[in-house]
């Protein structure tokens, strides 16, 4: 459901939401976020793979628009403000649980050493995944965005805060890796 | 061509990575939410939050709290300085002797007794009267001393002339004279050097001096008369910022004395409080 269809029918709405949440209605605060949280909710969930991540990257999301709400000046559309929250307390939220989770590894790994567990050939869902994770951010971000979610590059644009060209050279870098990866799976597409 | 089944292929088997669950728990978040929010930052629409009470405390509340408690300090003593004041004269009033106690003081007591005026202070060279009295204000010392000019003992003074607010003219001669000598000492310290040193030390001990006398007279009827009273305790401030101006004092530290002078307009006091014709101690 790309945002641009609905953002010139919204535009009116969204102002007269906004004004009413800054005059303090409570109604409004939760027509705000029945409006945006499935969508919040969805991304962060496609970018953290855990569901307890994503519920706090979206609770994180709106505790802040609703604080920031004040300074919104209409330069971009409440659906792209709203999502760049979301996106930068994500991003930011993954960082910080990868750099946590990157310390705690070598812990882990110490207590399955000699296991010598075999695993089975990952299937193209499995093998997909693992090729999604291994993108750098800036590329799974946007392949996730753009792919997966349905984002256009003017709305990844301005979630992201990159120029359109970026969003577009980020994607065609995601897929390219993604095609080597997968590489083995040719016959598929090809076919 | 390949290009193009490739990326219907990936947007298809992507949908699967991470795919959300397709309830999304909107009335936990929501409750979360509000539970953060009431626990955390206040929201306050217009540009950003404010954070509760405690946290603001940490950051800016003690200055008020400082400034309330100077306040306060201030306030109480004041009030001390005032009710002592007040103790002081009843005292005087009630205990005063008859006669008046002569204390006799070595003639070469007091440091530097070459400085301009000193010949007129009484405490140099001179017969005191004091008057021993009950109490005393600040507790330094029991006696206060009546100076008459040019060493001659002044009369006690007799319990009903502590009452009104004017002093007897054996009082009015002392504190003119002393604030001729003040007046002589502040004008000394306006004009030397600012690298003389040595003349830092005699103006210290010339102060100390008028500084003794200047106490003394605040707690003598002199400080009845509500125009005599501030002009003593402001000249009681100068010259205590010119005793503790050590040798090695900053410019800013004499920059400081002066611009008590100014406000205070001191010196301009000063003159008006010595009648015309009076001798000037300089």
């Amino acid at each position: 459901m790309p945002m641009v269809a609905h953002e010139s029918e919204h535009s009116v709405n969204d102002i007269q939401l906004i004004t009413r949440v800054v005059a303090g209605d409570a109604a409004a605060e939760r027509e705000l976020y029945e409006t945006y949280v499935d969508r919040i909710y969805r991304l962060a969930f496609r970018l953290a793979g855990d569901d307890e991540l994503a519920r706090d990257f979206t609770q994180a999301t709106f505790i802040r628009a609703f604080e920031k709400i004040g300074s919104f000046r209409g330069e971009s559309s409440l659906s792209t403000w709203l999502h760049s929250i979301g996106m930068s307390v994500t991003l930011n939220g993954l960082r910080k649980t990868k750099r946590q989770r990157n310390r705690e590894a070598p812990m882990e790994e110490g207590l399955t050493v000699g296991s010598a567990k075999v695993e089975a050939e990952p299937d193209l869902k499995e093998r997909l995944a693992r090729a999604i994770d291994s993108l750098a951010d800036k590329y799974r971000t946007v392949f996730v965005m753009h792919d997966v979610e349905g984002y256009t590059h003017e709305e990844i644009s301005g979630t992201l805060n990159i120029p359109i060209g970026t969003s577009k050279s980020h994607l065609f870098q995601a897929r390219g890796k993604l095609r080597v990866m997968l590489a083995d799976f040719a016959p598929e597409w090809v076919s | 061509m390949t290009e193009q089944n490739f990326e219907e292929f990936l947007k298809k088997s992507a949908q699967g990575y991470n795919a959300p669950p397709v309830r999304v728990p909107r009335e936990e978040m929501w409750s979360a939410i509000q539970a953060k929010r009431s626990s955390g930052p206040q929201v306050v629409y217009g540009g950003g939050a404010t954070y509760l009470i405690r946290h603001r405390f940490g950051t800016k509340a003690w200055l008020g709290a400082a400034a309330a408690a100077m306040l306060l300090v201030a306030t109480g003593v004041g009030i001390g300085r005032w009710s002592a004041t007040r103790a002081t004269r009843q005292n005087v009033a009630s205990a005063l002797p008859q006669q008046p106690v002569v204390v006799n003081q070595p003639a070469n007591e007091g440091v530097g007794s070459s400085q301009p005026g000193e010949a007129s202070i009484p405490s140099a060279g001179t017969t005191r009267t004091a008057v021993e009295r009950g109490g005393d204000r600040g507790g330094k010392s029991s006696v206060t001393a009546v100076a008459g000019a040019n060493g001659v003992a002044l009369p006690a003074p007799a319990p009903a002339a502590l009452a009104p607010a004017t002093a007897t003219p054996a009082y009015q001669l002392a504190t003119v004279q002393h604030l001729s000598d003040a007046e002589a000492l502040l004008t000394s310290f306006r004009q030397r050097s600012t690298t003389d040193q040595q003349m830092d030390a005699q103006l210290g001990t010339w102060a100390r001096q008028l500084l003794s006398n200047t106490r003394l007279l605040l707690d003598s009827p002199v400080a009845n008369d509500p125009q005599r009273r501030p002009l003593l305790e402001d000249l009681e401030l100068v010259l205590v910022q010119i005793v503790q101006l050590s040798p090695g004092s900053t410019p800013q530290d004499r920059a400081l004395i002066e611009k008590t002078l100014q406000q205070d307009h001191v010196m301009t006091r000063l003159r008006t409080a010595i009648p015309a014709g009076a001798q000037r101690g300089s």
